[in-house]
């Protein structure tokens, strides 16, 4: 990431600051549950005070009832934080839709946020966020148990069940500690940094105070243990505790720091001395602890199921729609109350872990970007002027005059967003679920329709899709110049299974044209019934949508999704992941729906099904290069690694990077058209990947990979000998189908180019 | 301020060699079929310097002419997003098929018919027929001072400041308003338009003006009136030769070859 990125959260200036700070003002009824609920507790305090219940709960504590007056403090604390965070979320736009799907809702909460699934991606952070995680859990069980315990007439902590209570109470002390060495070991020993990218204050306090926490329990426990269970003891009411060393042996870690005090040779007023210094200090800990609930990213524990459950239900390659877009007054997202509340709750729920730019192509590349960042600069900006905006829109005022800098442009660089590839990868990382790429492409669409700022080559591109249907400026091939030697090439009317999308891409550029040949012969191979549009064909517009211009996307949408109906197509074939995931998935958003095949699937299934036969063993070692609208946001995996296993001597070897943890070639959201700038381009980094495994040829299914690689190779590997080939896996399967010169299976001559 | 914008509408020049067709019969272009027409670059670039000296100055106003057929509303539409005001359509059949002369006379009747404007501005040349002649005709016309091939225009009291491009270099010039300038790719592409201005650009209505409104006689104007006939038009046959130079040595070889060339009238 660039230091103009990070620097960009520190100039946000505190809004209201022509006048005097102004109170934040509230809205709904925020305060009668904080009211309320404090009440209950200090009504819990009194009402101990007056029964004086102390009991073996809280043995030898005096005044226990204050307990209930921090409980009290805390929960209206609590209450009012969130109170705090939610009204700044109401600055937002309405979020469509949330409501829908609410048991696939649900169980991406249980799945995603207590299951903690994406946590999991990196092992180690699983296993210490289970162990922190499962230790909270049933700690507060515990807790809650000896409160019922304690203040209601249930009465179960006895017998059996005591002992295991003792036992198992121990046993996540025990992992809780494991899980805060873990976490320590990692913030202070490892080499390991993308937490340290962001480090604050509050993140040693955090893991400090959770360890403390743990200790001072045992701590308590060990001394409790040492002159009840160990020794015998009689309470002020006269009770006799018997000595029960049995017992205490199930609490096996208090007793393990129990016992061997026995050698110090302590007074038992020394032991219970210390016993209620360390009571009171593991009470003042926790409850601070849990106050860090709403000032620090500790929140996390809450607004990652929470996140979790407003997650998109739909497709991740889709874009939203803009409705009624003439209408609008902002086209896209310029400030900060144009976000949905629920894009301005991902960024409180944002833990600053590093994951979205540790995989993000713009930043390992030393590009302008970094996911952390933007998140991180657009909560600090929201913090700073969403109270104000909060209240002119209560009271009235203009709330677009509200922010002093610019949130697009100056708080959020242009280049920032420009260098976004929509490549996903920081969604699919992203452990409370934070969906990064609608926010950029929002503050896009605001810079290309509202503010008309667009890179001069991506201007071009977009030029040319509204002028000529098509972002290939300067091709000089017709939509029907790949057709030259085939023979001939079936139009699409409607009678047949098939259309076969070629794309703009497929057809216009030079690369690319041998790709779309193979396609078109091993359809014609496999005997499928299909036809093409040849000249009739127009961008989809993906190019379009994802570098902004979604008033251009409508427009040609709206315009195939006719064309499209009008010749009856039923079944799509495409040549390309982006157009794949257009009609797929986006399409539908214009009535459009149709089955959509990549040509990956379909030639998976032709070879599975023996239309099509590799009759030729290609003798060569690959690797596999995921196509990001392919791979993570369609999740195709398989289909292109089936199909090399059943090409005869083809030899897969993966990147480091394959599957849904892929690296981006660096072309897409719109970076095809784009100047790179930073230190490095992606698509050097992706091909040195590739050089790495030692295979021959790197493989993939998108027409702009591989013009990507061809691009990345003469850099990378500057000896012409050598060189790893880029290739497109139906070029791969034309060669093991067909042979080498093309010659058909059944005999039959196939013209060649 | 008022200026005009000549916008003109041309076959794409970016049509793809092998799409590139014409009637030798008629000596005409035959549109390449699925490929629209668009605005000549370099009237995108005029608009463009129109523009800017409008923002500077903080008022203004820009009508955009284009003499043409019904599909030029879009390239007069192009110019409106861009931020021009007005929008006129020169269009009658009487009025098609002219040359240089005949566009410059009808363009120039239009602008006596709109009768304030201060400066005119063309691109340097169409991008289709590149003559460059309309911009020149257009200012000999209305009795103008011009300057062609901008890269830079300025106004300050009056003055029309211009930077032109030359062979070896730059040259600036200032002209007393009204003047005609045409602008050149030095200026630079032309802006990106805004959606709420594409929209607005929408929804305006292009005036229509005939060869009558113009007060032309259509004798005069339109193929009628034209001067400059065209003889004959082709694509012009690209063929290639290739002969081995024979010799024993290099040095004969090369000798061989500057006969050749001499031979050849090369050398
Ligand atoms: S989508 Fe890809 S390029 Fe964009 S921020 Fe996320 S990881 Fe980076
Ligand atoms: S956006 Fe998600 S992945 Fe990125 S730093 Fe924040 S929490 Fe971590
Ligand atoms: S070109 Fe390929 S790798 Fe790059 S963004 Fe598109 S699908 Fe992803």
């Amino acid at each position: 990431m660039s230091v103009s990125e990070r620097d960009s959260a520190a100039p946000v200036r505190p809004a209201g600051r022509r006048g005097k700070p102004r109170p934040v003002r509230l809205t709904g009824a925020w305060w009668a549950p904080a009211v309320g609920l404090s009440g209950l507790g200090l009504i819990s305090a009194i009402e101990l005070e007056r029964t004086n219940a102390g009991r073996e709960v809280f043995f030898n504590v005096q005044q226990p009832w204050i307990v209930y007056i921090l409980l009290a403090a805390l929960t209206g604390l609590l209450v009012y934080g969130f109170a705090r965070h939610a009204t700044l979320w109401t600055v937002g736009k309405p979020t469509p839709g949330l409501l829908r799907e609410i048991p696939m809702r649900a169980r991406n909460a249980i799945r995603l946020g207590l299951g903690q699934e994406k946590v999991r991606r990196d092992r180690y952070a699983g296993i210490m966020h289970l162990c922190i995680f499962s230790s909270i859990i049933v700690l507060t069980a515990v807790t809650a148990q000896v409160a019922l315990e304690d203040d209601t007439p249930l009465s179960f902590l006895h017998g059996n069940y005591y002992l295991f209570f003792s036992f198992y109470g121990d046993l996540f002390g025990l992992i809780g500690m494991i899980g805060v060495g873990m976490a320590l070991y990692r913030r202070y020993f490892d080499d390991f940094h993308r937490i340290r990218w962001d480090e604050r204050l509050e993140d040693h306090i955090i893991i400090w105070g959770l360890g403390l926490i743990l200790i001072t329990g045992f701590g308590v426990e060990a001394a409790r243990i040492s002159v009840t269970e160990l020794n015998g003891f009689i309470l002020e009411d006269g009770t006799q505790l018997e000595a029960h060393p049995d017992w205490a042996r199930w609490s096996f870690v208090s007793y393990a720091i129990a016992e061997p005090l026995g050698i110090l040779d302590l007074t038992q007023d020394q032991v219970l001395a210390g016993h209620t210094w360390m009571w009171w200090i593991h009470v003042i800990l926790a409850f601070g602890w849990l106050g860090l609930l709403v000032f620090t990213r500790l929140d996390h524990m809450i607004f990652a199921p929470v996140n979790a459950f407003l997650l998109r239900t739909d497709a991740p390659g889709r874009l939203s729609k803009i409705e009624d877009i003439e209408e609008q007054e902002v086209f896209g997202v310029g400030q900060i109350q144009d976000f949905t509340w629920k894009q301005l709750f991902e960024l409180d729920a944002c833990v600053r872990c590093g994951r979205c730019t540790e995989v993000c192509p713009a930043d390992l590349s030393g590009q302008p970007l970094s996911p952390m960042h933007l998140i991180q600069d657009l909560k600090a900006h929201l913090a700073s002027v969403g109270p104000e905006v909060q209240r002119r829109g209560h009271v009235g005022g203009d709330v677009r005059e509200v922010a002093q800098l610019e949130m697009v442009g100056e708080v959020i660089k242009d280049e920032t967003l420009w260098a976004c590839r929509t490549c996903g990868a920081c969604v699919q990382e992203c452990p409370v679920m934070i969906e990064h790429v609608p926010t950029i492409v929002d503050m896009r669409r605001y810079l290309v329709m509202d503010e008309a700022r667009v890179p001069a080559t991506a201007q071009t591109a977009l030029e040319n899709m509204e002028m000529r249907g098509h972002p290939w400026r300067g091709t000089n091939r017709t939509r029907e110049s790949w057709m030259e030697g085939l023979g001939e090439v079936p139009v699409f009317d409607g009678s047949q299974d098939y259309l076969y999308w070629v794309g703009c891409s497929g057809a216009l550029v030079e690369r690319n044209l041998p790709v779309t040949q193979s396609v078109f012969r091993l359809l014609r191979e496999s005997g499928a019934s299909f036809g093409v549009l040849g000249q009739e064909e127009t961008c989809n517009g993906d190019p379009a949508r994802r570098l902004g211009n979604e008033y251009l996307y409508q427009i040609l949408a709206e315009q195939l999704v006719e064309t499209f109906k009008a010749k009856n197509v039923q079944r799509v074939i495409t040549n390309c992941p982006h157009c794949f995931n257009t009609f797929k998935n986006e399409y539908p958003q214009f009535d459009g729906r149709f089955e959509v095949l990549h040509h990956t699937e379909f030639l998976e299934g032709a070879l599975t099904d023996g239309s099509l036969q590799p009759r030729h063993s290609l003798d060569s070692s690959v690797t596999y290069h995921d196509s990001c609208y392919l791979g993570r946001m369609n999740g195709v995996y398989d289909a292109p690694r089936q199909i090399i296993e059943l090409l005869p001597g083809v030899d897969l070897t993966e990147m480091r990077r394959s599957r849904s943890k892929g690296l981006c070639c660096g072309a897409g959201g719109g970076n095809m058209w784009q100047e790179e700038v930073g230190e490095r381009r992606v698509n050097h980094v992706r091909t040195e990947e590739a050089v790495g495994t030692g295979a021959s040829e790197v493989v993939s299914n998108c027409p702009f990979c591989i013009q990507m690689f061809d691009d990345g190779v003469p850099a990378i590997q500057p000896e012409e000998e050598g060189r790893i080939r880029p290739f497109d896996i139906a070029e791969l399967v034309e060669r093991s189908v067909l042979g080498e010169d093309g010659a058909s299976s059944n005999g039959a001559p196939t013209a060649t180019t | 301020m008022h200026f005009v914008v000549c916008a003109k509408q041309i076959p794409d020049p970016e049509t793809p060699p092998s799409a590139f067709r014409i009637d030798e019969a008629n000596n005409e272009v035959i549109p390449a079929p699925g490929i629209s027409p668009v605005l000549s670059q370099f009237d995108g670039m005029a608009a463009e310097a129109a523009l800017r000296i409008i923002e500077a100055a903080g008022e203004g106003k820009i009508t955009v002419i284009s003499l043409g057929q019904e599909s030029a509303q879009a390239a007069i539409k192009q110019v409106l997003a861009m931020g021009a005001d007005e929008g006129i359509l020169l269009e009658d059949d009487a009025l098609q098929g002219g040359d240089s002369y005949t566009t410059a006379r009808t363009l120039a009747a239009a602008i006596e018919k709109l009768g304030d404007v201060d400066a005119v501005f063309c691109g340097r040349q169409a991008a289709d027929w590149d003559m460059g002649q309309v911009g020149l005709g257009l200012a000999e016309l209305l009795g103008w001072p011009s300057a062609i091939i901008a890269k830079d225009v300025q106004i300050e009291n009056g003055t029309m400041h211009v930077q032109r491009v030359l062979a070896d270099g730059f040259e600036t010039v200032a002209l007393p308003l009204p003047a005609v300038v045409t602008i050149s790719n030095e200026i630079g592409d032309p802006r990106y338009p805004k959606l709420q201005q594409i929209m607005r650009a929408a929804r305006k209505t292009v005036n229509r003006w005939s060869a009558e409104d113009l007060g032309l006689d259509p004798s005069t104007v339109g193929d009628a009136g034209a001067r400059l006939k065209l003889e004959r038009l082709f694509i012009p046959e690209l063929g290639g030769d290739v002969e081995i130079m024979e010799g024993e040595s290099a040095e004969e070889q090369a000798q061989n070859l500057a006969t050749t060339l001499r031979e050849a009238k090369v050398l």
